[in-house]
């Protein structure tokens, strides 16, 4: 019995140790699959009508938010009034300051999205969309190589180890690359050429402005490299023909009001900042002398901020306008020697901004002169007031802390200096970019410049 | 439920190995005694057994036990019988086994050291003290009731165990405690060990609605569970001894091992605490001065006026009315803990039934701080065959909770009430006429005014606030299962779960000054985590000298994490306090699964019964690995050598013992760090607060995430080393224990910044940081007096940890938590110094080489040259031009929460039936930043700006105790009221850039504990009231606190368990000092 018994209990035992060791060998997908491998609270896959409005969004923080307001206070547009403001408003300038704008430019919602929509609308032979998409790089990274300088581009987003930075004209030439064959796919018709539709918040997926838009860009970036190559000019004057010339085509930043999708000026000076920036005095005086009716649009009536309706949540926020386009085609035709028709859309522009027409017919000096002022005056609360007195000394400001001059770039993030070599040490950065040698006179008096 | 989603192989070898068959009956062996003490008293619950063969049972009141041997393993064989009783040296005593009764009684003698006790080894194993290599700390169920905080059974454990430091946040109901086991051995998380119940691993997240620094307090779930069910805890804390829980063990183990039932009479136990809270201490305020500035007064008048935050106003009148803010707001809070438990069995079955109810009404008046946790418990066995015994623990918690705002927060309770000024009253706290809150900033609200700030909020109105609440419901459960088919093979299975969801609200009212529109949170968590832990055990001795053992086992978990939170802004009618109640949400949801499956093994050598060998290994596979690490192996070796018992263990010396130990344990990345994904969350914009989001105008967008993914990421690694010794002594009435360990944590995870034009990204997760933490313990027992009459027993534990962030990644010397403390004094690790520092600025100060730009020297002026010759090192450089110092514009490690050592010391008399139990708790070093200081410095309610009609000279009534240098060193800086208000307000204050002035020495010396018990069981106690004993217990807690520490309590700190850097003070409530009285009934 003692026999069976022990016998019996062999038999179990083996059992169970088989059993054991079948559990312990169980290999199966226990650590894979479902939510396990697949993260349930972050999409990776998107649409390109999602990405757009994601670009969007990330391009008009990149130009209308403090990049936008420190530039201002730099064009003396501005006053810096409080903390953090007045050390910028004094030129305090710093690996910090850029907030991120800088590797914003290849961030979430910059160059890696529009790239990522670049490819999803190529796959859907959509080149209309395609189109859009380059017109967004151009102006992104065009608007980089106007604050940064030189940039990280052919070899942006490769995973180098430390990317090499491209010239700034090489940026702004390949810009105009972009630009031009987006015109040609922003032509295209067919059936897959359905565009951006309503996931374009500034022009609900009209093809025909954002060839407009593309050329006011051409016209805008040439511009910018006009000071270094001074051929440039007639391009720009043929180029701005052809793009935004009327007020309903302005490329603007819309905002619904709503949380988180609330006009940055409006955020800043109301709600997070207020007391941090006021209208600059000199630039009010400037608007009075000319009897300006832009004082009380920009401002409120006693100049002590910007105006109620400047600072609305939903107030649109102007990107490229046409009176930019107006005043780039003017200044184009009358730094090429036409005069009369510089006049002509320099009046078209006063117009616009409910300017009367210039008294009687300025021509060189004095006609330029009126054409930058105006340009000055238009781009308020925008990037290109600042661009343009880099390029002209007009006005002719004198810098607001003596014996500095008014700061011509922004330094590189720190955070992306620190992870690449390529970019050198902030002391070793040129004060000055590529396009835009210190001006010697103010292009708009022949004076002496005194901020550059 | 248990939707783990086993395949089915695994389903079907569980069965079969379950289901193995009976064996058969024949003529049994009854073992009965009694078993006594020294003197001769019957002892109770003394657990006699065979353990070869895996039967026994406790004796009852009268020591009488009584077990059966089922017959078919009665074979005239020789086998060991064993009593042990926790406090008594077991014995052991060789009975032939022959059907019939066998009769044996044993005399157990009192130790204070216990070698033979059995402690549990984790994942379902056990092992005898005495051959364990590595440290494992046991913490009794009396040291739990005797604890400075007994409801919260993690904060119970200070002082308990050497170098397990223990931070309660503060002394609010249900607030969280801190626990680390030698040192942060990560960058992130705030290395909490892995808590793990009867076998079962448990959640034990501090997770705050809104954030650490404000909210309210947050308890750490492992609060949950009722201490008086809990019958040991124990601490692995080398990687040697926590090894076996591999990837989820790098910052040590706490096992809890809950009450069981045994063979014997049913016994029956009540216990009723009622406990008295009062605060220790109240924050020192001026009442000389009131609300003004410039010396002038500044109360407002008008209706809906703004009036001064300040208290730099005028000398008050004598005889005007001053009020005490500090101390207004409390009140002697109550809590009451009733607990029952009924236990008992027989030879095949026994139970354990238990109840608990916990109401802790809190310390702040008004009513709306409380904390009620109600809990229910039924642990029970059955032996179902001879060989197989099946088990069960089943727990149900519910906790229920009402918190008040807190910390960092214009809402929170201490800083409205403290920033106050003596003359202001806070009640009523509700305008008269308007009936809407009424502050000192805004003391005449009309009814226009039902959305504007009230500067700060009343702290009658915080106390007034009941809409932050927290309701959980928990339940803890596993079945167990013990197959010992033959006498060297034995198979244990535990299969269970914990469960539970916290629904919590959080809301601030209309004119809240943090939102004066109002807002509603709702919160909801839901946390699932199951585990399934087989073992199997194979024993086999060659010869009488050789034993051995392997246990291989394998163990799978499941965590499943749900998280829905709404933030309704905006109330539309002041009532309810409910989510439809506002007019916009934004809700975010999160969820996660993580999956573990874990193989381990181990092998255990004895030798001579002296020399004890065991090595381990586990092997992990963890869900959250990245795809190119998907597991990681996990090695130990530890050795125990009783060298006394091959020299012999004559005279004093009566045990001796010394060990080594090696292993390997590892931290989880989080779940999905591994997978870049596109981002429905970020923000495009600047610093300053302008952003908006992906979605636009009613279009969803997504962007690429901030964050890469890393496929490569692989789980932290620790590799510990440690040495001890243990010594007996004096027959074991005394004992003494030393530990040294050196602990390297390898592939640290963190985030780094990676390069945007490269990648596209801003940073991304990496295995990078190196850190280290070596340390000292030391533990020390003696019994100096002991007779029938009268037992003296003291204790004490010293532990020292020195921790050090070795390195991070290339180019990076610190991470900055920028959720944990403020800017200009916010948590850190920093390299070189321990993790969960405090950066921020200082003053310049003389003999470190310093280069900074002073003013009336020069720019970047050599600052030891400037102190003159003779200047102290550290000495501040007191400048010439306004005889101040001057603030030094570079940014660094401004202080060091971590204390350079801890002890604990304990002291146990008894004389007769009267027991006194005392416990004193030390902390050296470990320095607090006392922002709570530095505000009240700027608004001038601190006691120490009375200073304010004297001239300022710093060094003297300014920064006393500071060392001065420089040409305006000892001169006169502050001539006038007005020079005192600007220095407070700007950098002498809380809005200064030099925070290091506010750093002091959190060093206590604290009285935890002294406590006298009664226990009445005499005849007279049973013939009259029908009980077998009853104890009476009268305690103090918290009694006294040594500590130069200016603020409330060095201890505190605004974020509790959810912040890794520890000593922020900011208006955090204080700890509270308690009387307590219980009540015990045993049958």
């Amino acid at each position: 019995m003692t026999g069976a018994l022990q016998s019996m209990r062999n038999i179990t035992l083996a059992g169970a140790l088989g059993a054991f060791a079948l559990v312990a060998a169980c290999s199966d997908n226990f650590l894979t699959g479902g939510e396990l491998s697949t993260d349930p609270n972050r999409p990776t896959q998107a649409t390109s009508a999602q990405l757009f409005v994601g670009v969007q969004a990330s391009t008009w923080a990149e130009l209308s938010s403090d990049m936008a307001r420190v530039t201002g206070m730099w064009s003396q547009q501005l006053l810096g009034t409080n903390v953090q403001y007045v050390d910028l408003y004094h030129y305090g300038v710093s690996e910090q300051i850029t907030n991120g704008f800088h590797s914003a430019l290849y961030t979430g919602g910059g160059l890696v999205d529009i790239r990522r929509l670049e490819q999803q609308t190529a796959a859907a032979h959509d080149s209309v969309f395609h189109g859009v998409a380059e017109v967004m790089e151009a102006l992104l990274m065009g608007t980089g190589a106007d604050l940064f300088g030189a940039l990280t581009y052919t070899r942006a987003l490769t995973n180098d180890q430390n990317p090499p930075l491209d010239p700034q004209l090489a940026v702004y030439d390949t810009v105009q690359v972009l630009l031009s064959r987006a015109i040609v796919e922003l032509g295209a018709t067919g059936p897959t050429n359905a565009g951006p539709g309503v996931s374009d918040l500034a022009y609900g997926g009209d093809a025909s402005k954002w060839i407009k838009l593309a050329h006011t860009l051409k016209a805008r970036f040439l511009m910018h490299t006009a000071e270094v190559r001074p051929t440039v000019y007639a391009t720009v004057a043929s180029e701005a023909k052809v793009g935004i010339v009327d007020a309903a085509d302005n490329f603007n930043a819309v905002f619904s009001g709503n949380a988180q999708e609330q006009n940055f000026w409006y955020q800043f000076d109301v709600v997070q900042r207020p007391g941090y920036i006021a209208p600059d005095p000199q630039f009010v005086a400037l608007l009075k002398e000319r009897t300006d009716p832009r004082l009380t649009t920009y401002f409120n009536a006693d100049a002590s901020d910007l105006s109620d309706a400047r600072l609305a949540p939903d107030a649109p926020l102007p990107l490229v306008t046409a009176n930019e386009g107006l005043l780039l085609w003017a200044e184009g035709l009358q730094r090429s020697g036409n005069d009369a028709g510089a006049l002509t859309r320099l009046n078209q522009g006063r117009a616009l901004a409910g300017l009367p027409a210039e008294a009687g017919t300025p021509t060189g000096r004095a006609l330029l002169s009126e054409i930058l002022l105006e340009e000055y005056i238009a781009n308020f609360q925008s990037i290109e007031a600042w661009n343009l007195y880099k390029r002209t000394c007009t006005p002719n400001l004198t810098p607001v802390v003596a014996g500095k001059k008014i700061p011509a770039r922004f330094p590189y993030d720190i955070s992306e200096r620190n992870t690449n070599t390529s970019i050198p040490p902030l002391s070793a950065q040129p004060a000055r970019n590529a396009n835009d040698p210190a001006n010697t006179v103010s292009d708009g008096t022949g004076a002496a410049c005194v901020g550059q | 439920m248990l939707r783990l989603q086993f395949r089915w192989c695994r389903a079907l070898a569980s069965a079969a190995l379950l289901a193995a068959p009976a064996s058969l009956v024949a003529q049994a062996a009854t073992v009965t005694g009694h078993v006594a003490s020294e003197g001769g008293a019957p002892l109770a619950g003394v657990t006699v057994s065979i353990p070869g063969l895996g039967v026994g049972s406790a004796t009852r009141e009268d020591g009488q036990y009584t077990f059966t041997v089922p017959a078919t393993r009665v074979a005239g064989q020789s086998v060991t019988l064993n009593a042990r009783r926790v406090g008594y040296t077991p014995q052991t005593v060789t009975v032939v086994l022959n059907a019939g009764t066998i009769t044996h009684d044993f005399v157990l003698v009192a130790a204070v050291h216990e070698l033979e006790q059995v402690i549990v080894t984790g994942a379902g194993t056990s092992q005898v003290r005495e051959r364990v290599g590595s440290v494992i700390n046991t913490v009794d169920s009396t040291a739990l009731t005797r604890a400075t905080q007994p409801q919260n059974v993690i904060s119970s454990l200070a002082a308990t165990a050497p170098n397990v430091r223990v931070n309660t946040q503060s002394g609010e109901p249900g607030a969280s405690a801190f626990v680390i086991i030698r040192g942060a051995t990560s960058v992130t998380g705030t290395n909490q060990p892995l808590i793990v119940v009867d076998n079962q691993p448990i959640d034990n997240t501090t997770l705050s609605t809104n954030g650490g620094d404000g909210s309210t307090v947050t308890q750490n779930r492992a609060a949950d569970i009722n201490p008086n069910d809990v019958e040991t805890v124990q601490i692995l804390k080398g990687a040697a001894a926590s090894a076996i829980y591999g990837a989820r063990a790098a910052n040590g183990v706490i096992l809890i091992t809950t009450k069981k039932g045994s063979n014997g009479p049913t016994r029956y136990a009540i216990t009723s605490t009622q406990t008295f809270d009062n605060v220790i201490k109240t924050a020192p305020l001026q009442t000389a001065f009131g609300q003004g500035s410039g010396g002038n007064a500044g109360a407002c008048t008008a209706a809906d006026c703004n009036a001064t935050s300040l208290s730099w106003g005028a000398p008050l009148t004598a005889g005007a009315p001053v009020f005490d803010h500090g101390k207004e707001i409390y009140h002697t809070g109550l809590t009451s803990d009733n607990a029952i438990s009924v236990s008992g069995g027989n030879q095949r079955t026994t139970f354990y039934l238990s109840g608990g109810l916990t109401d802790q009404l809190g310390v702040m008046r008004g009513g709306n701080n409380r904390y009620d946790r109600s809990t229910v418990k039924l642990s029970a066995t059955h032996q179902l065959l001879n060989t197989l015994t099946f088990g069960g623990n089943f727990s149900y918690f519910n906790t229920t909770g009402e918190y008040v705002q807190k910390g960092s927060n214009t809402s929170g309770l201490l800083l409205g009430a403290l920033r106050t000024p003596p003359d202001f009253n806070n009640q009523p706290f509700l305008d008269p006429i308007s009936g809407l809150q009424r502050s000192y900033r805004f003391p005449h609200p009309t009814a226009a005014s039902t959305t504007d700030s009230r500067g700060y909020d009343n702290p009658f109105f915080v106390l007034d606030n009941s809409a932050n609440r927290s309701e959980l419901g928990r339940f803890l459960g596993s079945l167990t299962a013990s197959w010992v088919p033959t006498t060297w093979v034995a198979f244990n299975e535990t299969f269970g779960a914990d469960n539970y969801t916290d629904s919590r609200i959080e809301a601030l009212p209309l004119t809240s000054s943090s939102d004066p529109v109002g807002s509603v949170t709702r919160f909801q968590i839901t946390n699932l985590e199951i585990d399934h832990n087989l073992t199997a055990t194979l024993s086999h001795a060659f010869g009488s000298n050789f034993d051995s053992r392997v246990v291989l086992g394998q163990n799978l978990n499941s965590r499943r994490n749900r998280q829905v939170y709404v933030f309704g802004d905006q109330l539309i009618a002041p009532t309810p306090l409910a989510l439809q109640n506002t007019v916009s949400f934004t809700p975010t949801e999160t969820r996660s699964l993580r999956h573990v499956a874990g193989y381990f093994g181990q092998a255990e050598l004895d030798v001579y019964n002296q020399l004890h060998v065991t090595a381990g290994v586990r092997d992990d596979g963890f869900s959250t690995f990245g795809a190119s690490h998907r597991t990681a192996a996990y090695p130990k070796v530890d050795a125990a050598w009783t060298f006394t018992n091959l020299v012999g263990n004559g005279g004093w010396l009566s045990n001796g013992r010394l060990r080594a130990a090696y292993g390997e344990t590892g931290r989880e990345p989080g779940a999905y760090s591994t997978i870049s994904a596109l981002s429905t969350t970020a923000l495009f914009g600047s610093g300053f607060g302008d952003f908006i989001g992906t979605k636009q105008s009613g279009q969803g967008g997504l962007v690429t995430g901030g964050n890469l993914g890393n496929t490569d990421l692989k789980p932290e690694r620790n590799r510990e080393a440690e040495f001890g010794a243990d010594f007996g002594f004096f027959h074991q009435s005394s004992d003494l224990s030393v530990t040294y360990y050196n602990k390297r944590s390898t592939d640290v995870i963190l985030p780094v910044p990676v390069n945007a034009a490269a990648t596209g990204a801003a940073s991304a997760l990496v295995n990078g940081a190196t850190i280290s933490n070596k340390g000292l313990e030391l533990v020390a027992n003696v019994k100096p007096y002991s007779s029938r009459l009268v037992d003296v027993t003291l204790g004490g534990n010293y532990g020292r940890n020195i921790g050090k962030v070795e390195s991070l990644f290339k180019g990076v010397q610190f991470i900055p938590y920028n959720v944990e403390g403020f800017v200009g004094s916010g948590g850190s690790s920093t390299v070189g110094y321990a993790p969960g520092v405090i950066r921020g600025q200082d003053f310049v100060r003389c003999g470190r080489g310093e280069k900074v730009t002073l003013p009336g020297v020069g720019a970047l002026a050599n600052v030891d040259s400037a102190c003159g010759a003779g200047a102290k090192k550290g000495a501040l450089y007191i400048s010439g031009v306004d005889n101040q110092p001057v603030v030094n514009p570079d940014e660094g490690v401004i202080a060091d929460p971590n204390p350079r050592w801890t002890a604990g010391l304990n002291g146990q008399l008894r004389i007769g039936r009267v027991q006194f139990s005392t416990l004193f708790d030390m902390r050296r070093g470990g320095q607090v930043w006392d922002g709570t200081r530095a505000a009240l410095d700027r608004f001038g309610t601190a006691a120490e700006t009375n200073v304010r009609t004297s001239d300022g000279v710093f060094g003297q009534n300014i920064l006393p105790g500071e060392a001065v240098a420089g040409p305006g060193a000892g001169k006169v800086a502050f001539h006038s009221l007005s020079d005192w208000q600007t220095w407070f307000t700007t950098t002498g204050g809380s809005a200064g850039d030099a925070q290091a002035q506010f750093v002091e020495d959190g060093s206590f010396v604290k009285w935890r504990e002294l406590s006298l018990v009664y226990t009445a069981d005499q005849p007279w106690v049973r013939s009259h009231f029908g009980v077998s004993s009853a104890l009476i217990r009268v305690a103090g807690r918290n009694l006294h606190t040594w500590t130069k520490y200016k603020g409330l309590d060095p201890e505190t700190n605004i974020g509790g368990a959810e912040f890794l850097t520890q000593g922020f003070d900011f208006f955090q409530n204080p700890q509270t000092r308690s009387f307590v009285v219980a009540v015990t009934l045993n049958r």
